[in-house]
């Protein structure tokens, strides 16, 4: 999976030595952070599956199970200055970015937990104030393009802030999270065309993971590797093992270089696999469309175990440690709060409480805020 | 209507345009173009004429012709603080950058309760009576009328076209500009415009001809139309009050309403089909705040439900005319 026949990096190494790869930088600590980080994206989405069975939630849940890889993998490649632009399968993403500065740390640039919670139980505490659902929600303080249902739709403006930014002299670059099935729209090339034209630093990012709803990808689009669009429009496209923390974060980096060289934009593809159907409301019905076969073999190259074997090979964990908290491979139905370490259960559950006793809005909220300037 | 200067040069429509994107441009180095052959070329009407030799492509972008990435990055510019006017070659093609205006930008006020506005003007050349045939003759306006959060304008004389931009693009808020092309280079409609700043605040209708016999709400290339049926009704002894509404959205009811106190009739005339076009908001607003008001049913003249068709008969066929707009308004006076 992580191959592919054409070399994805043949751009950026055009004429120079291979890049060294920006994880050897990385140090032991780096890795147990990115294995912490794995579990936290995942324990939130299975603790939200189960909140949701529970009836607590409103609203379709799109789980991130088997996909954080990706999410946690590029987000480490970022400074804290840069944007995101994360879509339904990427909840994890709002309160994780920057998380490199510190879960905590008040100067963070990325939502907080309680933030994040309100939105998902529909409170005041939400960034918007709940007025649109789930990950529908966004900070231009803490750089995350507000997301919409419009597939691809954000995509331009991801590329509107580069261009903002590079206006005002700054070297940030922007990452969208994407549906493979996504690049079908129009305003997907439309706005990557333009990205290219321009040279601006867009990384998008391809979350392949097989399925669009109903759809199989030789039904989306005819490519071996969905990065080879990128040949179409003049840019760079590789492709990361979506399972890999490490190789999605090594070529986001690539990725993020060649921007900030002022190089423009680039895809980078990476291979996933659905855990589950396309929301909870599709569950029950996925086995009409995707044979159980084809999931169960997807699943079993689960991220947080990929990782963990990495890191038992380079003896920054044991064995022993490594069979500490057991959540690789187990469906939200399967996993409790013991397969997880302590600090990542306690870091939900603050915001859960927070969310659970903060109050909905005032019912009069939903006519306000069409207009800044009302006449 | 301006505190005109009496050794002014007269002005046409276009030029009121040019020079507010130009002075706009001059004082707020916030403000970006976008749009397709806005550059060298100067736009396809030449409304944005000039503009890179002072500013530079940084300011001033030459766009791949994708109206719903002009659109869009221009969100994205909004979002990190600029200021965006974007030019559809032709009102038309909106059609093309659609979920990126009603889903993307005119709902970002609302759905981030507040946190981020989107100060964007959306402009381009509108209207029939032409010849442009069926995708260079649309007045689409009511697709937005009816998708909240963006203003729509319609100015119809130079001094309004100049002071209105000037107004739309210091707004907080997305504003659709219709320019009516027909009007662009009219030599009947020139006039002097004030040398020192100024501008049409939004939302506020414009009384163009005075009269209690009858209301005729309209606007664009139709206040014309109006503005002659108004003179023809007058030979005949009757007098009709012309209500230029400038502004759609908002809509500035009490001056129609104050009218009505004093004509009871009303006519609502527009170029735009008449399913649930914008003529229609008029009337049912009419009759539902004016209704004690009024002595004959109120009625509208808008184009047949049909795109707009190429020859000048078939045209005209569709198209409200001087005539219809006459006999209209006669019957209304003598019910
Ligand atoms: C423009 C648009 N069309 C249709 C939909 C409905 N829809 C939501 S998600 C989805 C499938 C998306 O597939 P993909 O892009 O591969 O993302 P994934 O859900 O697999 O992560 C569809 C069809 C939508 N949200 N937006
Ligand atoms: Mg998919």
């Amino acid at each position: 999976m992580a191959t592919t026949k054409t070399d994805p990096d043949q751009r950026h190494n055009e004429g120079r030595e291979p890049a060294k790869l920006a994880s050897d930088l990385l140090t032991a600590d780096d890795y147990h952070e990115l294995l912490k980080q794995l579990y936290m994206a995942r324990y939130f989405d299975v603790r939200l599956i189960k909140e949701k069975k529970r009836g607590r939630l409103r609203g379709t849940l799109y789980s991130s199970h088997n996909q954080e890889g990706i999410i946690v993998g590029a987000l480490y490649g970022l400074r804290p200055t840069d944007w995101i632009s994360p879509i339904h399968r990427d909840m994890p993403a709002f309160f994780m970015k920057d998380f490199r500065s510190g879960w905590d740390n008040p100067e963070r640039v990325g939502m907080t937990i309680e933030e994040v919670c309100g939105q998902v139980w529909g409170k005041v505490t939400s960034p918007g104030r709940a007025r649109d659902n789930w990950s529908h929600i966004g900070s231009r303080a803490k750089k995350i393009i507000h997301s919409t249902s419009m597939l691809a739709g954000t995509i331009p403006a991801a590329v509107g802030v580069t261009l903002a930014d590079r206006l005002n002299g700054l070297d940030s670059v922007a990452v969208t999270f994407n549906g493979e099935g996504s690049t079908a729209q129009g305003v997907f090339h439309e706005a990557i065309n333009f990205a290219a034209v321009e040279k601006l630093p867009v990384i998008t990012i391809i979350e392949n993971n097989q399925w669009a709803y109903g759809t199989p990808t030789h039904y989306e689009y005819s490519l071996e590797d969905f990065a080879r669009r990128a040949d179409g429009f003049g840019i760079p496209g590789l492709v990361a093992d979506g399972q890999d923390v490490l190789d999605v974060y090594n070529k986001v980096c690539q990725a993020v270089e060649f921007s900030r060289a002022g190089n423009g934009p680039s895809i980078v593809e990476c291979k996933t696999f659905r855990s589950y159907g396309h929301g909870d409301h599709d569950d029950d019905r996925a086995e009409k469309y995707r044979p159980e076969e084809e999931v169960e073999e997807g699943r079993k190259r689960d991220p947080i175990a990929i990782m963990k074997k990495i890191m038992v090979e380079k003896g920054f964990l044991s064995p022993a440690e490594a069979a500490k908290f057991p959540a690789e491979g187990k469906g939200a139905s399967e996993v409790t709060d013991e397969d997880f370490p302590p600090e990542v259960v306690a870091y939900l559950n603050r915001g859960v409480e927070s969310a659970v006793n903060a109050p909905v809005p005032e019912a009069h909220e939903g006519g306000m805020w069409v207009f800044r300037e009302e006449n | 209507m301006a505190t005109a200067t009496e050794t002014g040069v007269k002005k046409n429509f276009l030029t009121g345009l040019k020079e507010a994107i130009a002075e706009e441009m001059e004082s707020n180095p916030n403000l970006i173009c976008m749009g397709e052959d806005i550059g060298a070329l100067g736009g396809a009407f030449g409304v944005t004429d000039g503009l890179i030799a002072r500013w530079g492509r940084e300011r001033v972008i030459d766009m791949p012709i994708s109206e719903a990435a002009i659109v869009g990055v221009a969100a994205g510019l909004c979002l990190n603080g600029k200021s965006v006017m974007v030019e559809m070659q032709f009102i038309d093609f909106i059609s093309c950058g659609f979920d990126q205006i009603v889903n993307m930008t005119a709902t970002y006020h609302y759905r981030t309760a507040g946190e981020v506005n989107m100060p964007m003007v959306i402009r381009g050349p509108a209207g029939a009576y032409g010849g442009g045939a069926l995708y260079h003759s649309q007045m689409n306006e009511a697709w937005f009328a009816n998708s909240p959060g963006i203003k729509i304008i319609v100015p119809s004389t130079p001094y309004d076209a100049k002071g209105m931009m000037k107004a739309a693009l210091r707004n907080p808020d997305p504003v659709l500009v219709y320019e009516i092309k027909d009007l662009y280079r009219r030599r009947d409609l020139e006039e002097v415009l004030p040398e020192e700043d100024y501008i049409v605040p939004l939302g506020k209708a414009s009384v163009r001809r005075e009269g209690d016999d009858l209301t005729i709400v309209t606007y664009g290339q139709n206040v014309y139309h109006c503005l002659e049926a108004a003179k023809n009704l007058e030979k005949e002894g009757y007098h009709v009050e012309v209500i230029d509404l400038r502004s759609l959205v908002p809509l500035d009811e009490a001056t129609i309403i104050e009218s009505l106190k004093k004509t009871n009739r009303l006519l609502v005339v527009n170029e735009a089909p008449m399913t649930c076009g914008f003529a229609g908001e008029v009337l049912s607003r009419m009759s539902e705040k004016a209704f004690e008001y009024l002595d004959a049913p109120p009625a509208r003249i808008t184009r047949l439900d049909t795109p707009v068709p190429w020859v000048k008969p078939l045209e005209l066929f569709v198209l409200p005319s001087v005539e219809q707009i006459t006999e209209k308004a006669l019957k209304l006076i003598k019910y």
